[in-house]
């Protein structure tokens, strides 16, 4: 074997090794969004108007059976602590952040959510099996990143509260 | 020009795109029934920061006459349940008397004295507040450094303060509260009454203060159970949150 055909075997087997790699650290759209100058929504006034005022924040049941689900990832918490899912639907997920950038992953799973300030990252999530799942920040987001840890709880479709028009969804109403 | 062309061209596409805006504005204003709460109308834009921190300290000096009474002529008050404001970051006390102003943050006392100030006086008496010194004299009428508290106990605060609680998902207190970081708007709690952060972490808790922006200590105090606000208190009125150098 000479050294031209040995060099694209290991540069084939490098590749091959990044390959997986990428599905957890993803150069995704909200990132090329944020980099190009795009702002959605002004990160210091999340609290005072658009959809992520307090009452809009947690699950929402659609009327196709799907729900979204709105937070905010600040320094060093995500907002609502606790978030209540049913299973087997898709889980719309909206989250933006409040200070730096910030990565939403749930535990056991291989989502992982880039969270950029002023920059609304939207995903379409589904979870199968009830049960519950860490939340955690993939990203060094400062002095407390590594307390920065809530849960999410999947359950039973038919469990899932039957939510009146506007209602959220969380742990505490089960 | 506009064409009469294709899908993206001329009149057709402009007329869409009209009903399109019309109809989504009308069921934003439909699904919108439940109204947007509010927890407080500050938010640390640019504008606000120059606000807040361009008082004039000498005028705040005359109108903080008024403070003393309660928060003490140095600004350590006599009684547990006030808070001391001696040292307290300017944005810190700006923002708690911009929602007393707003009824954003209640209290008997402090909204009609809040009402009563205009923009620029709060600028200035924050000014004033945040320029006294901060030193712990016990020979004073003051409250601050109280007892210390069992080892036990400052030991679950201590833990708390500088590592939070990874499992539960509960940040560093120091992380926003220094002295490692602060935060815009986030009090520095080393000089502060034990009996006053622990009125404060119940009130989050209870929900009967709901002026947290993004709700952080809402969601941290509910976290804690009862004997770890206890502790956490006894920790920071004791001073032993006060370390050399650590004073803003």
């Amino acid at each position: 074997m000479n050294w031209r055909r040995l060099r694209t075997f290991w540069l084939t087997v490098l590749v091959l090794c990044l390959i997986p790699a990428t599905r957890y650290y993803q150069i995704d759209e909200p990132l090329l969004r944020y980099l190009k100058g795009t702002r959605e929504v002004d990160p210091l006034s999340l609290h005072l108007l658009g959809e992520f005022v307090e009452n809009n924040l947690g699950t929402e049941q659609n009327a196709d059976g799907s729900v979204t689900v709105r937070m905010i990832a600040q320094q060093y918490l995500f907002v609502p602590h606790c978030i209540l899912v049913p299973a087997g639907v898709p889980v719309h997920l909206r989250i933006t952040s409040a200070d730096a950038v910030h990565a939403l992953a749930f535990s056991g799973t291989e989502y992982n959510v880039k969270v950029l300030p002023g920059t609304i990252s939207a995903t379409r999530l589904e979870f199968s099996q009830p049960g519950e799942y860490k939340t955690v920040c993939r990203e060094f987001c400062g002095a407390g990143h590594y307390a920065m840890r809530s849960e999410l709880k999947v359950v039973p479709r038919e469990q899932f509260p039957v939510l009146r028009a506007g209602g959220r969804g969380n742990c505490a109403v089960q | 020009m506009l064409s009469n062309s294709g899908l993206f061209g001329g009149w057709n596409f402009l007329r869409t795109v009209a009903v399109v805006v019309a109809a989504s504005s009308l069921l934003l204003v439909a699904s919108d029934s439940a109204p947007e709460r509010v927890p407080s109308y500050v938010s640390w834009s640019q504008e606000t920061l120059a606000a807040a921190s361009a008082g004039d300290a000498f005028r705040g000096m005359l109108l903080a006459k008024r403070c003393e009474h309660c928060h003490g002529a140095e600004g350590f008050s006599a009684t547990g349940s006030t808070p001391n404001l001696a040292g307290m970051d300017k944005l810190a006390v700006w923002k708690q008397l911009e929602d007393f102003r707003s009824h954003k943050r209640m209290s008997r006392v402090m909204e009609p004295i809040a009402e009563s100030l205009s923009p620029r006086d709060v600028s200035d008496v924050v000014a004033y507040c945040s320029k006294l010194p901060v030193f712990t004299d016990p020979q004073d009428n003051r409250s601050f450094p109280g007892s210390q508290p069992n080892p036990v106990r400052a030991g679950i605060a201590s833990h708390l303060v500088s590592f939070g609680d990874g499992e539960r998902g509960i940040p560093p207190c120091q992380a926003c509260h220094g002295p490692v970081a602060y935060r815009p708007g986030v009090p520095s709690l080393m000089t502060q009454n034990s009996e006053y952060v622990l009125d404060q972490l119940t009130a989050f808790a209870n929900r009967t203060r709901t002026n947290d922006i993004n709700m952080p200590m809402r969601t941290i105090s509910s976290l804690l159970t009862e004997d770890e606000r206890q502790a956490l208190a006894e920790y920071y009125g004791s001073g032993l949150g006060l370390q050399p150098g650590s004073s803003r």
